[in-house]
């Protein structure tokens, strides 16, 4: 039997083949897994959402506390303190962190739109 | 074609486009090597995503010394040996064993029918032993030298040069021969 295969023949020839476009395709979908934008985002959307929970359950629970027909503009804050005193310990904690959270959330979302607009 | 040692150092300064360029240097050969292996398109293209993922977040680990090309045809090597595991109910393939791709039976749509000369040829390539197939796909198709070869199946040159030596006696006599 002959030893020799003449490989220039064929040289790198393949029978396979790929979709139109396929390589820019993959290319773009590997840059969007890469990305770190994206968790970001999400991250900042899941703690806005917290952030807005937390400030409609201090409302109710302001609205509840207060007597009909008291809750007038100059006598707000003292209300709002009276409400947060008679929270107990662990949900003042909870609703001073997400005040604060909210706060560099604010700065968060402010950096982004700036880096945005850049 | 960029050179690897442009691309490096622009993925610590810049890792978006340092990428983009290593992307565009290797994403065709890397898809290319990984086909050869697992042969069915959809396959491929799984395992050259994971694998370019897998050098974006392992690139910290590329020491700077040894080929750079060796390196990344390596991690597209265990990625393509991962897949194959899958298919057969395992973690991974080890090297030792046969990746057992059936080349008619994993065809796809994205195949030349017509091209009987080259589909005999990956025939013969297909059902050689995992070792002496990457042996003479990393040789013959991507021309790295034997050294880089050894990088790539963690094994020796002279080992390499061996497998090399077995896979094309045995693809000549696969071609001389009258199998289709």
């Amino acid at each position: 039997m002959e030893q020799n295969y003449d490989f220039s023949k064929i040289g790198k020839q393949m029978p396979y083949t790929v979709p139109d476009g396929f390589f820019d395709k993959l290319e773009e979908n590997v840059m969007k897994e890469c990305a770190p934008t994206k968790p970001r985002v999400i991250r900042m959307a899941i703690r806005a959402a917290l952030a807005i929970a937390a400030c409609i359950a201090l409302f109710l629970v302001v609205k509840k506390v207060l007597p009909q027909g008291q809750d007038t503009a100059s006598d707000d804050f003292e209300n709002v303190e009276l409400a947060f005193n008679n929270l107990s310990t662990d949900d003042q904690d909870y609703l001073l962190e997400v005040y604060q959270e909210e706060l560099l959330l604010d700065n968060d979302l402010n950096d982004l739109n700036n880096e945005e607009s850049i | 074609m960029t050179d690897d040692n442009h691309i490096i150092p622009l993925i610590r300064e810049n890792t978006e486009k340092g990428f983009r360029l290593l992307m565009a240097k290797y994403k065709e050969p890397v898809y290319w090597h990984i086909r050869r292996l697992v042969v069915s398109h959809a396959d491929a293209q799984d395992a050259t995503q994971d694998t370019f993922l897998r050098i974006f977040r392992s690139f910290s680990q590329y020491s700077g010394e040894g080929s750079f090309k060796a390196w990344i045809f390596r991690i597209a090597t265990n990625e393509a040996l991962r897949l194959l595991g899958r298919n057969q109910g395992k973690a991974t393939l080890s090297l030792d064993e046969s990746p057992q791709v059936t080349l008619t039976m994993k065809a796809d749509e994205y195949f030349d029918y017509g091209n009987t000369e080259a589909i005999k040829l990956q025939k013969a390539i297909t059902a050689l032993p995992a070792k002496q197939q990457l042996a003479f796909n990393l040789r013959y198709y991507d021309d790295l030298s034997y050294k880089e070869i050894a990088v790539v199946t963690g094994s020796t040159e002279a080992t390499v040069k061996a497998n090399y030596h077995f896979a094309k006696e045995k693809i000549i006599k696969y071609m001389n021969s009258n199998d289709t």
